[in-house]
């Protein structure tokens, strides 16, 4: 075995059972401290692959920011320590993964599978066939992937639909998270207090003396809708 | 080789002595190459771990002068051993575990913070070929490493189970991760005009040889350069945007649970974060090693003790900035700013190019470098000149409603006294 | 680019290690003597009240995400920036769209009141 070979088997196994452990830990906030585990293995597979790029990208992105997400988004849920190791979901989340576990089986495999006329599987990577090499990363890879962003015959135009990508997470982030604005509040609070004078008035037949006094339950129920 | 060659190379010198040395005994082979690099990897966590004990000395000092205190002045002449002092301090005082601490998670934080600050000196210039490894993503790597430590205060804050750490992790992380963006952004000019990321490059950029005009960048993008220090200055969560520390309001925030060697820890990873970004500001902007007469690893030293000192300076002089100025200074003033100022630096950069072979390929106008130093210099002048004087209208606006409002409230009080005065029985 | 991610990591491992011996070597130096009071969680001389693990509020949780958005972003110029002296004129102008699309992003952000802190 090479030492990359190694490596590359020391890094999977960190990024698998990081992985493993997400799915098990009870305490939510361990369970995303493990997601960093696992993010931290996929930096160091980039870096074997030779992108020292995007090892770091993955570095500032995912371990930078998006599990401070994660960590926020935790903090943000009732519960953190006594989480339910399934909700009623878990069969639809255990068929997809095993799809989603063939598919890619398949893919990567040595097994080809033929659907109408095309061949999925069984793709030859130059590292499986015998007497093949990787070929090298370029020393200008990085010149070329920037060169690629801006040419409408490469990924130009994702490049931008990158950007429009983000101002429409901006976009809905901000509309998942609105604060209730005072017009909510207040039809909320007319509807409460329309539906307590409904009451009010379904009770008043039964209770034929107190007529006032339903009307004052509706009044306090109504007035912070004015004052406000 | 004469005797100034020996003194300018002799951090490579010995080197390159040692990496013999190792090989001669060793044999050449992968056990000798990893000794080697182990060695140089101690080397520069011993040299961060040295200035992070001279840095304590010299702010405490510094500060101290500045707000005509005198400072430590007992251990050692002019407090020289202070640094010791705490140091045997730190190591012999009892540390504690909170019994409702989650331990691994308590534990693990401090370790983590100190490693990957130390990690990003990996990829420091010090001087030409002294590097512990030339990444051709330097900067890029820098800046990705420093964010590790948003984790590691996250993770002090939840293990400690205390809620002044909790709040003040909290704190740091949603006000303070923020000037990463400021400060990715204002990178970018500098590599564009270096056209590579490699720290040992921009430092050739800026150094007067090989046709390079030796103009350090600080002239090109005195904006950038702005920007990146406030940004650097908030990221390292230093006066006046220490918030996550804020003694009066959460005593200090995420460490307040630590003490002895896992405290020592945090300070080494806080101060550290700050000799980086001080050491990449150098570097970036004030042309790293570059410079004449004096060898270049004293260069960038005194370039860094620079940076560090307008660090002190401001910790020294400036009040904490409240959290809503905080955030408006971020989103609202440094990150558009910055955003202008990558558009019209990608603009002028591509009009006004410097070398035939450019404009050969891409055309535009040839300038001698110094022009071009001119051009942008004025640009970004006139950016920071426009922004400063959109918010200053801005705050002018929002100052005389406030004074409106309060001049109304004024004269409905008086209204409200002088219906009295008429005669009104006094009761 | 591999052999110089080698150094990389065996600065990682040095310096967790150091600061591991670090640690270690204070352990044994230090006194310990843990009583009941020392190890109650600081609160100011009052009793804590409660585990700190409580639910926060969800305005950090947007300014994390605005944070991402623009990481994400900012991280995508970088490899144009490198580019720049073999890119065509154009590019400027993809690029500048691109920085114009963020910009919309947070004036929208800043319209809706998101970047204000209360």
């Amino acid at each position: 075995m090479t030492i990359s070979q190694i490596l590359f088997i020391v890094i999977a196994l960190v990024v698998l059972g990081g992985g493993v452990m997400v799915v098990t830990a009870r305490n939510l906030f361990h369970a995303a401290l493990f997601l960093i585990v696992s993010f931290f293995g996929v930096t160091g597979l980039y870096v074997l692959l030779d992108a020292g790029f995007f090892a770091a990208a993955q570095f500032l992105v995912y371990i930078g920011a998006i599990s401070i997400l994660v960590i926020f988004a935790v903090m943000l849920t009732r519960g953190v320590q006594q989480a339910q190791p399934a909700n009623s979901q878990w069969p639809a989340a255990l068929i997809t993964s095993v799809i989603v576990f063939v598919i890619m089986a398949i893919m990567l495999g040595p097994i080809a599978v033929t659907i109408g006329d095309r061949q999925f599987g069984n793709l030859s990577w130059p590292n499986i066939v015998e007497g093949q090499t990787v070929p090298a990363v370029p020393d200008d890879s990085l010149v070329r992937l920037g060169q690629s962003f801006v040419d409408f015959n490469q990924y130009g135009a994702a490049f931008l639909l990158t950007a429009v990508l983000i101002l429409v997470a901006m976009v809905g982030a901000i509309w998942v998270a609105r604060d209730r604005t005072l017009k909510d509040v207040m039809e909320e609070r007319a509807e409460l207090a329309a539906e307590e004078a409904q009451e009010a008035m379904l009770a008043g037949p039964a209770q034929p003396a107190l007529p006032v006094g339903a009307a004052q339950v509706a009044e306090p129920t109504a007035e912070p809708a004015v004052r406000h | 080789m004469s005797l100034i060659d020996t003194i300018n190379n002799l951090l490579k010198i010995i080197g390159d002595a040692v990496a013999n040395l190792v090989q001669n005994i060793l044999g050449p082979g992968l056990g000798a190459d990893l000794i080697v690099m182990g060695l140089g990897a101690l080397a520069l966590c011993t040299v961060a771990a040295l200035t992070f004990m001279a840095m304590t000395w010299a702010e405490r000092k510094v500060v101290a002068r500045i707000q005509s205190r005198v400072g430590p002045n007992q251990a050692g002449p002019f407090g020289l051993l202070q640094p010791i002092a705490d140091g045997i301090k730190m190591f012999t005082k009892e540390d504690t575990t909170p019994t409702s601490a989650d331990r691994w998670v308590y534990n693990a934080a401090p370790l983590i913070i100190a490693t990957f600050a130390l990690l990003t000196f990996a990829v420091f210039p010090i001087a030409p070929g002294v590097v512990g490894t030339n990444l051709n993503i330097g900067v890029f790597f820098v800046i990705a490493v420093g964010s590790a430590s948003t984790v590691a205060i996250l993770m002090a804050g939840w293990g400690s189970n205390n809620k002044y750490s909790l709040l003040g992790a909290f704190r740091t992380v949603a006000q303070l991760v923020g000037y990463e963006v400021p400060m990715l952004l204002n990178v970018i000019p500098v590599i564009v005009l270096a056209g590579s990321m490699g720290l040992a490059d921009i430092v050739q950029r800026q150094t007067l040889a090989d046709g390079n005009p030796g103009i350090p960048f600080i002239v090109y993008l005195p904006l950038s350069a702005l920007a990146f220090f406030i940004a650097g200055v908030a990221e390292t969560g230093r006066s006046p945007f220490d918030l996550l520390e804020a003694e009066s309001e959460i005593v200090a925030g995420f460490h307040v649970e630590y003490s002895g060697m896992k405290f020592a820890l945090f300070m080494l990873g806080e101060y550290v974060n700050t000799l980086a970004v001080s050491i990449v500001f150098a570097t970036l902007f004030l042309g790293g090693y570059a410079g004449p007469i004096l060898p270049p690893y004293l260069w960038l030293a005194l370039k860094t003790a620079l940076v560090f000192f307008v660090f002190m300076w401001l910790r020294g002089t400036l009040p904490r900035v409240r959290v809503d100025q905080l955030m408006s200074l971020n989103w609202k003033v440094l990150v558009p700013m910055s955003v202008v100022n990558i558009i019209a630096v990608i603009i002028l950069a591509k009009v006004f190019v410097t070398s035939p072979g450019l404009q050969a390929a891409n055309g535009g106008i040839l300038v001698t470098p110094a022009t071009q130093a001119a051009i942008l210099f004025v640009a970004n002048i006139a950016i920071l000149l426009s922004g400063l004087a959109i918010v200053a209208r801005r705050a002018r606006v929002l100052r005389l409603a406030e004074e409106r409002q309060l001049e109304s409230r004024r004269q409905a009080n008086r209204a409200a006294v002088s219906g009295f005065a008429g005669g009104a029985p006094a009761k | 680019m591999r052999t110089d991610f080698a150094f990389i990591g065996v600065m990682l491992i040095t310096a967790f290690l150091l600061m591991g011996v670090a640690v270690f070597a204070a352990s044994l130096l230090r006194p310990k003597k843990p009583s009941q009071a020392k190890l109650e969680t600081y609160e100011c001389g009052m009793e804590t009240v409660g585990d700190a693990w409580v639910q926060f509020r969800v305005q950090y949780y947007i300014f994390a995400l605005i944070f991402v958005l623009f990481d994400v972003g900012g991280v995508l110029l970088f490899p144009f920036a490198v580019a720049f002296n073999v890119v065509p004129i154009y590019a400027v102008l993809v690029v500048s769209l691109f920085l114009g699309t963020l910009m919309a992003a947070l004036l929208y952000a800043w319209r809706k009141g998101a970047l204000q802190w209360d």
